[in-house]
């Protein structure tokens, strides 16, 4: 219950912060920009778009996750706000734990509100029949891709994901090494086709290099399945299945980083 | 540090034990979960390795170089396709070939960037009388069959392959293969209509659209094999009549209908005027049909039709050469000329295409074609304007021009006497005749009381394995000399030397 006090307060707090309208409203405007590939053949088109579209919500909601949660607990300690909270019957993992909610329900905001505007998008091409008749003379023709939202439900894991890995950071680091790391793991989360070939690679250092980042860094890269939604010919065997072992690795995965940052913080003198 | 451990009260230090524990048992329950995951991920990036990944990541400009590293490779590619959209309108066709690779490289299931990527090769690189540059088909067509690989259940690129064999090559036995692979699809199944089948758009995922299986036909028609031809149109139009039925009204529909009962229809009366005897006899005013040829064997009075292939080379101008020549085929067929290397071979392009480059740049080759007026035929080939593209800087400074007469390539009007497989032509000069006696180049069924599988039509019995008779063409070949390519030397009928079967009849 105290954690969700947190959590509601600290919604609040990340919704008014500037930056994260400015990120909200550039992945609104990359969606809508989609469009005007329409000069392109239609398969291309629809390519372009489906691709693009995905590409601007996770773009928006990687700065979004990681500029919201990399300021939760330092600002809090920064601004000496912690000792009012702390010094009620408040435990410190329940400040960790109503921190992370709070960021990563703003985050979950603004990744289904870009998913909407990105559907919304999709239908309006829908209604546009031919290319010279229908609704918005800007908008390509072309169908309406309801597999989309299992692309978005995805960001959505990856961006649970990320803010674990961004507050378990700011247990014990500054923004802006924070912001670096979280970046850098993501990115190198998101190779998983290459450090996972790096398992098999015959060189021993190379190897067990490989299955360190393969095994221990949080695979960002399970959640890109996109290739698949862009190109329906591109069929796999169980999408459901690989959708549900993903939702339980990013809440497992999620658990282990938010257990440490208890440890972290429970230790971190204030 | 040890008087601050103990001032931690012990039910904080059991917290965090209990914590490191499930913590470590969590972790190794993740590592478990990616393997569990890393299978079923391998299926959503079946086609991406290291090498390529590595390869594309290299080649990005900084502005694209982002979002493949956060894992929207698809985004990147259609990015960089937009910029190649660019460049084909600017005509900066140079700049499209490593965009292309890269794409390809990003998204192997961008199986439009393969097809255009493939026809810009074969089409848009040209010399300045628009021939185009056939050291590119290499590539081109190793390209396609990477799409292919990358994309065994989209039939587009397969249809691509066939029609680039078909159009460009001359290549009908490869076309054939990649149109019946198209047709195929996933399931092997070619005859199940889809549910798509009313807009004729496509039959995914139970077969490749309509337009596949007429290509097949055709190029069943190149072939010589009319039989197979028509049995394929049979299965077009049991196909074209459920589309029917389902949308009366649908005028593509009837079209394509209408198309196809033409085309059988046309395949039978060609067959029957080219080769039935008795059919012809009581029908056809046409003088020398290709059924003569057979008449001859069998005592009757008109044989296989001569010909007499003859031509003259100048030079000019250094790289430039003036062809003239007669032959006894009626306007609108064609001579098809070939400049080389002396020891011109197709070059395989390398199965891991890094660049979209023919093989050896180094090489030249030359090919056209000459439409015949009045039974002659006259052409410039000037190849000194494109040093880039003709080199002439082969070792053994050799080189081979070939005019060929190919049956199977010719106006219809000319193949009523000819035959698809040249059944009705001769030279004079025996050694000007040729047949193409590659196994792949399966040869008609048709000629009466042959049954595909009897002699050859002209008395002498030609082996080939499998049935009916190898295209006949009528070639010759002239060696000449660096001198006499720089028109130093003249080029005379003491250059023309024996046709060698290396020389492919296909236009690559």
């Amino acid at each position: 219950m105290i954690a969700w006090a947190i959590a509601r307060q600290t919604v609040n707090e990340a919704l008014r912060r500037r930056i994260m309208w400015v990120f909200l409203i550039s992945g609104f405007a990359l969606i809508a920009l989609m469009p005007l590939f329409g000069y392109l053949a239609p398969k291309d088109s629809q390519t372009v778009l489906r691709s693009l579209g995905l590409a601007a919500i996770l773009l928006a909601g990687l700065f979004i996750t990681i500029v919201t949660c990399i300021y939760l607990i330092p600002v809090e300690i920064e601004r000496r706000t912690i000792y009012t909270v702390l010094s009620k019957p408040v435990q410190r993992f329940e400040f960790v734990l109503g921190k992370f909610l709070g960021g990563f329900i703003t985050v979950s905001i603004n990744v289904l509100a870009m998913g909407v505007v990105f559907l919304l998008m999709l239908y309006l091409q829908s209604l546009r029949k031919t290319p010279d008749a229908g609704f918005f003379p800007w908008i390509t023709s072309g169908s309406f891709a309801p597999e989309m939202v299992r692309g978005i439900f995805m960001t959505f894991f990856q961006m649970l994901l990320l803010a674990a890995l961004t507050i378990f950071f700011s247990t014990f680091t500054t923004p802006i090494v924070n912001f670096f790391l979280s970046f850098g793991i993501f990115m190198v989360g998101n190779l998983s086709s290459v450090t996972d070939s790096l398992t098999t690679n015959t060189n021993p250092i190379v190897r067990t290099t490989g299955q360190i980042i393969h095994y221990l860094l949080p695979n960002f890269g399970n959640f890109n399945i996109q290739n698949a939604l862009i190109h329906p010919t591109n069929e796999i065997t169980n999408p459901v299945e690989y959708v549900r072992n993903n939702i339980i690795y990013a809440l497992i995965y999620s658990a282990v980083l938010l257990i440490l940052a208890i440890i972290v913080f429970d230790r971190r003198e204030v | 540090m040890a008087s601050n451990m103990n001032r931690i009260p012990p039910e904080t230090n059991k917290r965090r034990t209990i914590l490191g524990i499930a913590g470590v048992v969590l972790i190794v329950l993740a590592g478990l979960m990616q393997n569990r995951i890393d299978p079923q991920r391998k299926e959503y990036h079946d086609k991406e390795n290291v090498e390529t990944t590595n390869a594309a990541l290299g080649g990005l400009n900084n502005e694209f170089l982002l979002l493949p590293l956060l894992g929207f490779r698809e985004a990147a590619a259609g990015l960089l396709w937009v910029r190649c959209d660019e460049f084909f309108h600017s005509g900066d066709y140079d700049a499209i070939l490593p965009l292309v690779r890269l794409i390809t490289w990003l998204d192997p299931h961008a199986d439009n960037v393969y097809v255009t990527g493939a026809w810009h090769l074969d089409y848009n690189f040209t010399d300045a009388s628009e021939r185009s540059d056939r050291r590119y088909i290499a590539p081109a067509l190793s390209l396609l069959d990477e799409g292919i690989k990358n994309n065994p259940n989209i039939p587009d690129i397969k249809f691509e392959k066939g029609w680039q064999c078909f159009d460009k090559v001359k290549d009908f036995a490869t076309a054939e293969g990649a149109f019946w692979q198209a047709i195929r699809g996933p399931k092997g199944d070619f005859k199940t209509v889809g549910d798509k089948d009313q807009d004729n758009e496509g039959y995914w995922p139970n077969a490749a659209p309509l337009k596949d299986v007429h290509m097949l036909a055709h190029t069943l028609e190149k072939r010589g094999r009319l039989a197979d031809a028509m049995e394929i149109w049979d299965m077009a139009l049991e196909r074209s009549k459920v589309v029917l039925a389902k949308k009366p009204d649908d005028f593509a529909g009837k079209s394509m209908h209408d198309a196809e009962v033409h085309n059988r229809a046309e395949d039978q009366q060609r067959f029957f005027d080219r080769y039935s005897y008795t059919n012809h006899s009581a029908n056809n005013p046409t003088k020398y049909p290709a059924v003569y040829a057979v008449a001859n064997t069998n005592g009757g009075k008109v044989g296989p039709f001569d010909v007499a292939l003859s031509a003259t080379i100048d030079v000019p101008r250094p790289h430039v050469f003036k062809i003239n020549g007669r032959v006894n085929l009626a306007d609108g067929g064609r001579i098809d000329v070939r400049i080389t290397d002396w020891h011109y071979k197709d070059r395989v392009a390398a199965k891991d295409l890094r660049a979209l480059e023919p093989p050896d740049l180094s090489q030249t080759i030359l090919i056209d074609s000459i439409s015949i007026r009045k039974a002659k035929f006259s052409r410039e080939m000037d190849m000194s304007k494109d040093p880039k593209m003709y080199s002439f800087s082969n070792k053994d400074k050799l080189y081979k021009i070939v005019l060929t007469f190919n049956s199977r390539t010719t106006s219809p009007h000319i193949q009523d006497y000819s035959g698809w497989s040249g059944e009705g032509l001769i030279d004079g000069k025996s050694d000007r005749v040729m047949y193409d006696m590659d196994p792949g180049q399966l040869a008609t069924t048709m000629i009466e009381g042959q049954g595909g599988k009897g002699p050859a039509w002209d008395g002498k019995t030609i082996p080939f394995k499998n049935y009916g008779q190898p295209p006949r063409i009528i070639r010759m070949t002239f060696k000449i000399t660096e001198d006499q390519a720089m028109g130093n030397k003249p080029i005379t009928n003491a250059d023309i030397v024996p046709n060698d079967n290396e020389t492919t009849i296909m236009l690559k």
